[in-house]
């Protein structure tokens, strides 16, 4: 043992002086909270609706709009899930709107081919629907994670593959022969007894499944090692090249998914639609507090990213706003999300606290 | 220390739930009476649409009832279709709707239905009209006709034709493409060469026409389907420098459409008449909210207009680009 004193902050405190684990400082708790992340999302989220309520009191907090809204969310939150597992890995995946158009176009057509109008014949779809999104995804996966192709060019390659050969089966029309029995209880259906939307309740369990692999399995936490620094997993025997090919298998497969849950919803391949599926998803992924530079994200961040565009045009409509301002105030959501991100990223490189706003407009580097 | 995630989830959660149920009261069932009616383009940012707002407007204005206009920035249905159920949870009499897909736009629209209010489709229609109170429109069919009446004045000889139409799935632009189609065939001097479809995309239509002009030189006439398919055709035509040869017809007559007119590339426009769809519109909407007969189907007509009368009686028929 040497000699040298130790530094006055590792000595262990006189018993009196200790802090007391039973006193409970609200404001400073309050304070620690409000800057976790995803609770500022959140406070983001709870002041837009803040606002459309008080502006539309009789249609806005409607359970009637609330569920519409949450209608339309589902089939985004289920793209998200894969797309935050993609972009923990600081990857991207854009391909997600093209595979869903697929995976649809196929599945109707298997459906279609058989005939019938049966739950068996809807089975049959929604497993050939997963296969076409499974297959697209290991084609990305096999690409960026085996070939090392940039996961940018190889998506953005997967986005006109997938839509062209879509065009290609269909020959450009849609096809509209969706067995009803989908439609009716997937596509507008509510879970027995109640007005919850079947479409989100299973969108709901995926989320919460998903959530609890990427923050409580070994994948997840592969996943965010991956993310943060890909030499160093390599290096602790992490194999990443696999572990990419899930990820983006399973970001293709969701994508399926979604594809037979639009079917259900619109009654149509919708070919020339999910044009910004895509663009939308990343947004909601980075709103929510999941980093682009990877390592750092929370499912429940991408659940509250996907609710704010989606709230902000319900509400703009209702109040009768003209709807290209939500596209602005989208926009100004995720710069400013990614800016905070940034600068959390910087501060925590460094050391220091992140907290001040004046380093905005000091002169120092 | 409450940083856990957990009890941020549950917190947030419960702060969220908190406000709606602040708010919340059960679903009502009746529409409104509320004194406003509400329009869904087809898209926002089209002449065609901004024209039948005008009318809309001035008919609104007229019968005492304000309209809010709402449109997707893309003929597409999964945009129109957050929108439409966001219209509908702000309760207005009357809904004036120009659906972008047959099929995927009939659910919300029965839910619009059920819930009390007024849906009248414009333009555009749905697999079962029957839940709309009436379904005014142009007549296609006659004007794709009358389209092809004006490639053969233009070229009495024949020769080859081509149709670029914007979507298939498009009730009115197939209707059109189907009367062209039909006065082809009955025509053994035309050679037809099929329709191909330029997703409301005025680049892509140019594209496909430069693509045609390639495989096909000789091609005298193209009917062009709609406003943006119109344009681009112009472009694609006079980027092959082919203006002499190829006669142009387009539907629908927007400001730019006029121009081209004007300037030679575009021979003649089959333009519909958009504001009296509107005021038709507003007209059957305030009826079936007083509970007076209604008409299920209107058919509007339309006007050629050509370099001969665009500065007479044509002019009236331009569309606007603003009311």
């Amino acid at each position: 043992m040497s000699n040298q004193t130790i530094s006055p902050s590792l000595e262990p405190l006189p018993p009196g002086d200790r802090p007391s684990r039973h006193t409970f400082d609200l404001v400073e708790s309050l304070g620690k909270l409000a800057r976790v992340q995803v609770f500022q999302i959140v406070l983001v989220l709870a002041a837009i609706c803040l606002v459309f309520s008080i502006m539309a009191p009789g249609s806005f907090p409607e359970w009637g709009n609330i569920r519409q809204i949450i209608q339309n969310v589902s089939i985004l939150a289920v793209l998200g899930i894969g797309m935050t597992f993609v972009i923990v890995t600081s990857g991207i995946d854009l391909s997600v709107g093209s595979v869903l158009v697929f995976s649809g176009v196929v599945s109707a057509k298997t459906m279609a081919a058989i005939g019938g109008d049966g739950w068996g014949v809807a089975a049959v779809g929604i497993v050939v629907a997963l296969g076409c999104g499974l297959c697209w995804g290991l084609l990305n996966g096999f690409l960026i994670g085996k070939a090392k192709v940039p996961p940018l060019i190889v998506t953005l390659g997967t986005l006109g593959g997938a839509l062209g050969l879509s065009q290609v089966i269909t020959g450009g029309v849609d096809i509209r022969d969706v067995p009803p029995v989908l439609v009716d209880t997937i596509g507008y259906g509510n879970l027995p007894a109640t007005t919850i939307p079947l479409i989100s309740s299973i969108a709901l369990v995926l989320v919460v499944i998903f959530g609890i692999v990427l923050h409580r399995t070994k994948f997840g936490l592969y996943t965010f090692a991956v993310g943060s620094k890909e030499q160093s997993a390599r290096r602790v025997g992490i194999k990443v090249d696999m572990h990419l090919v899930k990820i983006y298998a399973l970001s293709g497969t969701l994508a399926g998914l979604a594809g037979i849950l639009s079917l259900s919803q619109y009654g149509t391949t919708a070919i020339a639609g999910q044009s910004q599926t895509n663009l939308n998803v990343i947004a909601a992924v980075v709103i929510g507090g999941t980093s682009l530079f990877g390592g750092i994200g929370t499912m429940f961040g991408t659940v509250v990213g996907l609710f704010i565009p989606a709230v902000l045009q319900n509400g703009f409509v209702i109040v009768g706003v003209q709807p290209f301002w939500q596209q602005v105030a989208v926009g100004a959501v995720l710069i400013a999300a990614v800016y905070f991100d940034q600068r959390r990223r910087d501060a925590a490189s460094r050391g220091q606290s992140s907290s001040s706003l004046k380093r905005l407009w000091s002169r120092s580097p | 220390m409450i940083t856990s995630r957990t009890a941020v989830v549950a917190l947030s959660v419960a702060s969220v739930s908190a406000m709606f149920l602040a708010g919340c009261s059960s679903d009502s069932g009746s529409g409104g009476g509320s004194g406003k009616i509400a329009f869904i383009q087809g898209v926002s940012g089209d002449e065609f649409y901004i024209s039948m707002q005008c009318g809309i407007e001035a008919a609104a204005k007229d019968a005492g009832v304000t309209v809010d206009t709402q449109g997707p920035v893309k003929f597409d249905p999964t945009l129109q279709k957050p929108i439409v159920d966001s219209v509908v949870a702000s309760r207005p009499s009357a809904i004036l709707i120009a659906p972008t897909d047959v099929a995927a736009m009939q659910a919300p629209l029965e839910a619009a239905s059920r819930a009390g209010i007024k849906v009248v489709l414009v333009d555009t229609t749905l697999e079962d009209p029957s839940i709309a109170v009436s379904s005014i429109s142009s007549d296609n069919k006659g004007g794709g006709a009358e389209a092809f009446s004006a490639i053969e004045r233009l070229s009495p000889a024949g020769g080859k034709v081509l149709v670029i139409s914007t979507d298939p799935g498009v009730s009115t632009a197939d209707a059109r493409v189907e009367g062209f189609e039909e006065a082809v065939g009955a025509n053994s001097a035309f050679d037809y060469l099929g329709v191909q479809y330029s997703h409301n995309d005025p680049a892509e239509a140019a594209r496909l026409v430069s693509a045609a002009l390639a495989k096909d030189p000789d091609i005298v006439g193209i009917f062009a389907a709609n406003t943006f398919a119109a344009e681009g055709t112009a472009t694609g035509v006079r980027q092959a420098g082919k203006q002499d040869q190829v006669k142009i017809v387009g539907f629908d007559a927007g400001p730019a459409q006029v121009k081209q007119l004007r300037e030679g590339t575009v021979q003649a426009l089959i333009a519909q008449q958009p504001g009296t769809i509107g005021t038709d519109g507003v007209e059957q909407a305030m009826a079936a909210i007083d509970d007076k007969p209604v008409t299920a189907e209107i058919s509007t007509g339309f006007h050629v207009i050509t370099a001969d009368n665009i500065d007479g009686e044509g002019a009236q028929y331009v569309y606007k680009s603003s009311c």
